[in-house]
């Protein structure tokens, strides 16, 4: 009897440690995710006034101005989950870099000042928004491992847990968003 | 502000070597002494061990420790008081003009150093100490970066097993503050990572459960990670302070340096520790100062100190530092 009420006691411990670990994986995800959200937002805030500056010297970049607009008032005002979210922050830095490569042809903008200070602010902007994406895929890394792992990999299962996307940018994508190396020339 | 070789060697032979034909006079002067000093003392060592040794008090082996433990106290008591006037000038004839020669707006002061305060705002050694000491102080500005240099001494009172208090090292060797070129408000601690490379998983989990420290933070940079362990407070401001290309720029410069490195970064500065188990500016006493080498290692090691602000480009400021 007494080695049963052991065996007992020790597979619930292990249970409430397995639970525990799952959930303060999940939640770290939960956080660092709001801490991403919060540079994504200083850069939505960005936008605006970028385009608005911008617009009038690059008449030949209208559609790409047009799209990132459209993306900032999605991002903006509809509620997206995890997975939308970076999706469409995928193609926001995308659209950026193109941008930003544009901006070469144009010498009166490079001149400009409003448009060298909301550069420079956008390029800090990129740095922090890179050291959250890192932080979020980290903690992603440690949940997918979790859940996917022996022996937590059945208590996910009874928690209903489901793997968690990573925030990649191909490398392509991630050396046109790198503004700051592109006004330095 | 790399100073080439060729121009230090111009320097050497225009501007230093006339006040170090004096120096070298005394340095010579100094070892002619020493040598007397030793030679006498070895004479009355051998003196003392033969009348010890007669009498009946001690045995042969105790009489000839006496004798060589008495000469060679006397022998380092006049060794320490003949370096002590020698070193002084060494100071101020060469390392003050090399740190010149470097940088001429840097401010060298031979007896102070980094203050109590600053040690331990760095948060990289959270040993308690007994003895706080340092020399050589260098302050000024590199490239627009304000920086602060000396050579430092931590050491804490141990009981060995015999019941006997003696010394022990926390840190010696270079101790280095500059501005960093972000501001942040969390604090980052990046140490040798020894558990990992000894103990491997049970290492890796030991960092993690390490209270007075804060949490392990794990980075995505393959050879960082295998050289260093990381402790922050916020997992994403740490990943802003350590980016890929200063991770890279760290891994490269302890790889050049191929010594134990200690960096922190708290309240928007960069604290970097290297251990020596030397002292950094004091001369050797065999060496020639009318040799060029002998004054080139000085010269590469506070070059190599300077350089760690464009090494780590601490220089280019983000937009909210400048």
């Amino acid at each position: 009897m007494e080695t049963f009420l052991v065996v007992a006691g020790l597979i619930f411990l292990l249970v409430v440690f397995m639970y525990n670990t799952l959930i303060s994986k999940k939640n770290q995800v939960d956080t660092i995710y709001a801490g991403l959200d919060a540079v994504l937002k200083k850069r939505h805030d960005l936008l605006p006034n970028l385009v608005a500056t911008v617009q009038e010297y690059m008449v030949h970049e209208r559609i790409t101005l047009e799209k990132i607009t459209e993306l900032r008032t999605k991002a903006a005002t509809h509620s997206l989950g995890s997975r939308e979210t970076i999706a469409l922050e995928k193609q926001l830095s995308s659209m950026l870099g193109t941008l930003m490569v544009a901006v070469e042809n144009y010498p009166m903008l490079k001149a400009n000042e409003n448009f060298l200070n909301l550069q420079a602010t956008l390029s800090e902007v990129e740095e922090q928004i890179s050291a959250a994406r890192r932080a979020y895929n980290q903690s992603v890394n440690d949940y997918n491992n979790a859940i996917e792992m022996f022996p937590t990999n059945f208590m996910a299962g009874l928690m209903h847990l489901e793997r968690k996307e990573v925030f990649s940018i191909p490398e392509h994508e991630r050396s046109n968003v790198d503004v700051k190396n592109l006004f330095q020339k | 502000m790399k100073p080439r070789l060729s121009s230090l060697l111009d320097y050497y032979y225009e501007s230093m070597y006339p006040s170090l034909h004096a120096l070298e006079g005394k340095r010579l002067a100094i070892l002619s002494t020493l040598k007397k000093a030793a030679l006498l003392l070895v004479t009355l060592g051998t003196v003392l061990f033969f009348v010890l040794s007669r009498t009946n008090v001690f045995t042969s082996l105790h009489a000839f420790l006496l004798s060589v433990m008495s000469g060679f106290l006397i022998f380092m008591f006049i060794y320490r008081h003949e370096r002590a006037g020698y070193g002084s000038l060494f100071k101020d004839l060469v390392i003050e003009k090399i740190i010149h020669f470097v940088d001429p707006s840097l401010i060298y002061t031979k007896m102070d150093s980094i203050d109590e305060r600053t040690y331990r705002q760095s948060e990289l050694f959270m040993e308690a100490y007994d003895r706080f000491s340092g020399k050589d102080l260098v302050c000024g500005e590199i490239e627009g970066v304000k920086i602060r240099f000396c050579d430092l001494h931590v050491e804490k009172k141990v009981r060995t097993k015999n019941g006997k208090e003696e010394w022990s090292d926390i840190f010696s060797g270079l101790f280095f503050v500059a501005d960093f070129n972000k501001t942040f408000h969390s604090k980052v601690v990046v140490l040798p990572d020894v558990a990992e490379r000894n103990l491997g998983i049970v290492g890796t989990w030991l960092q993690g459960v390490n209270p007075s420290r804060g949490a392990l933070i794990k980075l995505d940079h393959v050879a960082f990670e295998k050289l260093f362990v990381v402790y922050g407070d916020d997992p994403i401001e740490s990943r802003y302070i350590l980016s890929h290309a200063l991770m890279e720029r760290i891994v490269d410069f302890h790889h050049k340096i191929d010594k134990p490195l200690y960096l922190s970064f708290v309240d928007s500065k960069l604290f970097l520790a290297l251990h020596y188990t030397k002292p950094l500016f004091e001369p050797i006493l065999a060496r020639s100062l009318l040799e060029f080498e002998s004054i080139k290692a000085y010269c590469e090691l506070l070059v190599m100190i300077t350089n760690i602000v464009t090494e780590f480009k601490l220089n280019e400021k983000l937009w909210s530092k400048r």
